[in-house]
């Protein structure tokens, strides 16, 4: 800093060469910023050339083609493969996901925030702790629990233990927090059940954060990988990331394991079309982690 | 407690004193049983799903169970194991390679766009949805994705590299390659999410801060190096520690991309764990293993922790 302030200010020299670069440096960015988004999109739109050209001949000339492309290897991967199975295994295992936790994240959120009751903040400060044990580190226990209770290749084994989600709990708690007390109070004198009050009061109150909260949960599991690939040891019970990781081992062509990652790619790139800067924001709120 | 005020007209008529006290107390009680109630189904989510695992995980390290529920107390035995484990020195060594080439890797990539976006104003909401692309699928799609640009014979690297009459060049086949191939396919998934936390920062860093530096005569780089960065320390510290956490946790890349090879030159961690568990079924023993990267991830964050709350 020193050095700055030993500088006079608005020196004539450097106000010169400063209106100079302008010019070049208005180009060079906006430049450089479309050259870093194409080679972002890159793997994407190769992964689309290569799914729709024709299985014979030479990957690269013939991707690039487009009166050789074709939806053949989408067919052939839907009929060789389980796709349509693995996806209603996703859909199942982020549907239902997204919505236990978001409903008892909200229970659980609204008596931390505005419930006094016995060991709360110890129940809260236990939660929270859960973040700092990575999955991997419970993956054995969790996996001998699950095979105790003959959940492994289930949906019951797929989808409860992920429920415990203390980020989920954690959001829930901090947006009902900032709900003013007034709102509960006057309800509960006039005796409003409990139930009542939290499902008409303080569900619609926060719905934004239930949506946020819903996008990433489904996002979590939608792209989840390493608890599938425990639980779901049949191919029956195989989700559509799991499916995708074992097509491309089996001795699949490679049109046909980019058709299958474009499909599995779709729901992902909806949720993002549609909800992209919502997403976007709430992650510079919130910090959310999928 | 004012919450125990009658409304005025709220229930109408006065009652006498005692009585509303004696209603005090039960709705007291009754807020707190509904307080649990409420938590009740996360509670025990949690006190199934997540406290008896850990606990578990603790218990099972000091045992040999095995696939077949039989096991024996063998108290450190599994940690003495890993000690002299060349196969676990091996794995800890590739974690750690992995995790210096990764997180400066990632944390460049997002420093620089966010601070392209944050300078350029043209379509900057269609670049920053762009850039987030990747980090809302998944790390097996970009692995997949991946693993066919790397390839030696139709990939798409080597055909760009093929007509600059080069190569080809087996990246994910060398064990010198093989790791910065990874880390490039991770950092391409998911520098994204810091992209934005860094973005966020840079948003708060007050105008008339970098105003007054331009009026004091500081170029482009002094009002990066003296203003922007140590008004963004803490959001950096922060992206620092989320992606080292993640990079000592890396397994899904591995797996779909080169299977821990060639010759375990990418053989990770969690790719241990995952084998000794679900390949050996030697469940003491991958416990073990998992308490391990829990004290790493542990280590990192507190030292992480520790240096940002001293500069601050």
């Amino acid at each position: 800093m020193t050095n700055l302030l030993e500088r006079p200010k608005l020196a004539k020299p450097t106000e010169a060469p400063r209106r100079k670069e302008q010019p070049v440096a208005r180009l060079t960015l906006p430049t450089l910023l479309a050259l870093t988004a194409i080679v972002t999109v890159a793997p994407f739109a190769a992964m689309v050339l290569v799914a729709f050209a024709p299985a014979s001949g030479r990957t690269f000339p013939d991707a690039l083609n487009p009166a050789r492309m074709t939806w053949d290897n989408f067919a052939s991967v839907l009929s060789s493969s389980d796709i349509p199975r693995w996806t209603v295994n996703s859909l199942i295992y982020s549907l239902v996901s997204v919505f236990f936790i978001l409903l008892f994240a909200a229970m659980a959120g609204y008596a931390f925030a505005k419930k006094r009751f016995p060991g709360r903040e110890l129940m809260f400060w236990a939660f929270l702790a859960t973040l700092m044990v990575p999955f991997q580190a419970t993956l054995i226990p969790s996996y001998i629990l699950v095979s105790k209770l003959d959940w492994v290749d289930g949906y019951w084994g797929l989808i409860v233990p992920t429920l415990a989600n203390s980020q989920a709990v954690f959001l829930m708690r901090q947006f009902i927090g900032q709900l003013p007390d007034e709102l509960f109070e006057a309800a509960e004198i006039d005796g409003a059940p409990e139930w009542r009050i939290f499902t008409t009061i303080v569900l619609p109150l926060v719905r934004p954060a239930l949506a946020t909260l819903g996008i990433f949960v489904f996002l979590w599991h939608w792209n989840d990988f390493l608890w599938p690939l425990v639980i779901g040891q049949s191919g029956d019970m195989l989700t559509l990331t799991v499916g995708l990781a074992t097509l491309q081992t089996e001795a699949v062509p490679i049109n046909q394991v980019m058709a299958g990652a474009t499909i599995t790619v779709l729901p992902s790139l909806l949720v993002f079309g549609l909800l992209q800067r919502y997403l976007t924001d709430s992650i510079a709120m919130t910090g959310l982690k999928a | 407690m004012t919450t125990t005020l009658d409304p005025p007209g709220g229930t109408g008529g006065v009652r006498p004193a005692g009585r509303l006290s004696g209603r005090r107390a039960g709705r007291l009680s009754g807020r707190s049983r509904a307080g649990l109630l409420f938590v009740a189904p996360m509670l025990v989510l949690f006190i199934v799903f997540r406290f008896v695992p850990v606990a578990g995980a603790v218990l099972l390290s000091l045992t040999d169970y095995r696939l077949s529920g039989q096991w024996s107390f063998i108290a450190v035995e599994n940690y003495t194991r890993l000690l002299s484990d060349k196969m676990f020195h091996e794995s800890l060594a590739v974690t750690l390679t992995y995790t210096v080439i990764f997180v400066p890797l990632t944390v460049l990539l997002s420093l620089g766009t966010a601070l392209l976006l944050h300078q350029v104003v043209w379509r900057r909401g269609f670049f920053r949805g762009v850039f987030f692309l990747p980090y809302v699928t998944s790390i097996v799609l970009a692995a997949v994705i991946w693993k066919w640009i790397y390839d030696a014979e139709s990939g798409l690297l080597n055909g760009i590299l093929g007509v600059l009459s080069l190569g080809p060049v087996d990246f994910l086949g060398r064990a010198e390659l093989v790791l910065p191939s990874i880390a490039v396919t991770s950092a391409w998934k998911g520098f994204g999410y810091s992209m934005l936390i860094l973005l966020a920062g840079l948003q708060s860093i007050p105008r008339s801060y970098l105003e007054a530096a331009m009026i004091d005569g500081a170029d482009s780089w002094q009002r990066f190096r003296y203003v922007t960065l140590p008004q963004l320390r803490p959001v950096l510290f922060f992206v620092l520690v989320i992606e080292t956490i993640q990079a000592f946790q890396v397994f899904d890349a591995m797996y779909v991309m080169t299977g821990g090879g060639p010759v375990r030159s990418s053989y990770s961690l969690v790719y241990m764990l995952y084998d000794s568990g679900f390949k050996y079924f030697d469940f003491g023993y991958a416990s073990a293993i998992g308490l391990v990267l829990f004290a790493i991830v542990l280590v990192v964050s507190l030292v992480q922790r520790r240096l940002v709350g001293r500069d601050d």
